[in-house]
């Protein structure tokens, strides 16, 4: 009976503050709501008796990837967004494909879940995630490494890029005397 | 599960205890920083209102309280409002999973007719015993820097925009050698329960068949390093000197704060101080055997608990007064240079130390 109550008054703050980040004009705003998003889908999980994964999805999207969201929407200062040069054939094909995602998925969650709990309670605890990640997913999660590792490197690559195409990339824009420091050439 | 009328009460009574302490860590605080500070520099102090200034607190209160608060007509009023409250909430929730005492039995009463804790029922000095505890101390402080940043954002003021992208910046880089450090005691313990890190430290480490050293883990060999890298970035992630880069008054007139006044200035001066407090419980939790007493065993009873519990606040006081001290006496970095010791001394080292733990372990000498 508590746990309904508990279940009920987070889902509705994460389905409103999930309208929130869409719908509203601010940016900043925007991003602050999809951390209370976050937070009350970290409930969810302490509600299916998975308070490791509960605190991971606080420290890893709340804490960690919304404070960089945050940051950079800072920087750039959004504070009056111009409504984009939108076509309608944009948007048409926008509101479409929402709409067959949120069919496709409403569709196999009613055919498929089970509105029942699982015959043997499975906790979701740290020990067991660290066996399983380390035993019977240990390939998925080397190649997930590796795609990161990926990333880094590239983003490193990219912010090191000189407008100049046809110069190589180089460490050295940094040092160029004549006023073209690194922060110009990454705009 | 059966909810039982004094288990609720129980649970009641644990945080009305911890909520009254890390409140009262302000005040008392606030004073002893102040005196703190003159003794260092050789002068007096505020030595005017009451004995030894002991009731300036309570003035310095009063006044926050008459203060007119003031909301910047440029500033996001919302999220202007909103932020000293984003930074009190981990403040204040996350001293929860640190346990302050040594668990024991409380036998079965007869009171006023009624049977009260039938057949003995065991008492955990901890608010919440979780099995993931220092997780979620490491949730709830990446949560705080919300409270700095959407402050130093929501004044328009361009001042506090530099406190709060320094403090934003500063956290996430102080958060990760903070949670390493963390790592390796954890390793050791075998657990992230809190409860079980102090149990592990309770014993003795035995040098020479002769000298018995308190197994606490800052005395192991092991894990001296990654100590002093948790207590130095909790200094950073705390935003205390020689790390206090989201304030630097000579800089920034008064970082993400420049803006407020009144009591949403007074909060964020309180969230300061209460995070200093948790951070020095769980630098005690973690490194400096928990509530456990040297070349004493606690019996488990009631006088274990309160004499145990006496052991952490004595261990707190201690650690609290380090910040102090170490505010006094090192000047403020240069902000490059804190990024290169986040980065690029203490990242490094805390990773090898988490390597060292491994092989200890299974040498094992742990």
């Amino acid at each position: 009976m508590f746990e309904y109550l508990i279940f009920f008054v987070f889902a509705a703050i994460a389905i409103i503050f999930a309208l929130v980040v869409v719908l509203h004009r601010n940016a900043v705003v925007g991003a602050l709501s999809l951390v209370v998003s976050f937070f009350s889908l970290a409930v969810m999980y302490v509600l299916l008796d998975a308070p490791f994964l509960a605190a991971l999805q606080v420290i890893v999207y709340a804490g960690a990837i919304m404070v960089l969201f945050l940051f950079v929407i800072m920087l750039l200062n959004l504070q009056h967004v111009q409504e984009a040069n939108t076509r309608p054939v944009q948007k048409f094909l926008g509101y479409t494909s929402a709409a067959a995602f949120l069919i496709t998925i409403v569709y196999y969650i009613l055919k498929y879940a089970a509105f029942t709990a699982p015959a043997s309670p499975f906790r979701a605890d740290a020990h067991q995630i660290g066996v399983s990640l380390f035993e019977a997913y240990v390939f998925p999660f080397e190649m997930v490494s590796i795609l990161l590792l990926a990333a880094i490197v590239g983003a490193m690559l990219l912010s090191n890029r000189s407008i100049d195409t046809s110069e190589s990339i180089s460490t050295e824009v940094m040092e160029q005397p004549d006023g073209e420091s690194g922060a110009e050439v990454t705009r | 599960m059966a909810f039982d009328v004094t288990d609720i009460a129980l649970s009641i009574l644990k945080i009305a205890i911890v909520l009254s302490a890390v409140l009262s860590v302000t005040p008392i605080w606030v004073w002893v920083e102040r005196r703190g500070s003159a003794l260092i520099q050789d002068r007096l102090g505020p030595n005017r209102v009451g004995p030894f200034g002991l009731i300036q607190p309570l003035a310095d209160a009063l006044k926050f309280l008459l203060k007119e608060d003031i909301i910047p007509t440029q500033a996001h009023k919302w999220l202007y409002t909103l932020a000293p409250a984003f930074g009190l909430l981990p403040a204040l929730t996350t001293i929860a999973v640190v346990p302050w005492g040594r668990s024991f039995v409380i036998p079965q009463m007869q009171i006023a007719g009624y049977t009260l804790f039938a057949g003995g029922r065991l008492f955990e000095p901890i608010v919440a015993d979780l099995n993931v505890g220092i997780l979620v101390i490491f949730a709830l402080a990446s949560l705080s820097v919300y409270g700095v940043t959407i402050a130093g954002w929501s004044s328009s003021n361009k001042y506090s925009m530099f406190g709060a992208i320094r403090a934003s910046a500063q956290m996430i880089s102080y958060e990760l050698s903070l949670a390493l450090a963390a790592v390796s005691a954890l390793l050791a313990a075998g657990s992230l329960r809190l409860t079980d890190v102090v149990w592990m430290q309770t014993g003795y480490f035995v040098l020479f068949d002769t000298i018995k050293i308190p197994a606490w883990n800052i005395f192991s060999p092991a894990m001296w390093l990654s100590a002093i890298i948790f207590t130095v970035s909790g200094f950073a992630e705390t935003n205390r000197l020689p790390f206090d880069f989201a304030e630097a008054d000579a800089e920034l007139v008064a970082g993400y704060h420049t803006e407020y006044s009144s009591m949403k200035f007074a909060l964020f001066f309180m969230a300061e101080y209460m995070a200093m407090g948790t951070m020095a419980a769980v630098i005690v939790t973690l490194f400096l055997g928990g509530w456990d007493i040297p070349y004493y065993n606690e019996p488990a009873s009631f006088l274990g608990f309160v004499l145990s519990a006496l052991a952490f606040v004595a261990k707190v006081t201690v650690m609290l007064f380090v910040f102090v001290w170490v505010r006094w006496t090192i000047p403020r970095l240069k902000y490059d240079i804190l990024m290169r010791l986040g980065w690029k001394v203490f990242l490094p080292l805390a990773v090898l130390n988490i390597v060292l733990v491994a092989l200890f372990i299974g040498k094992g000498w742990i």
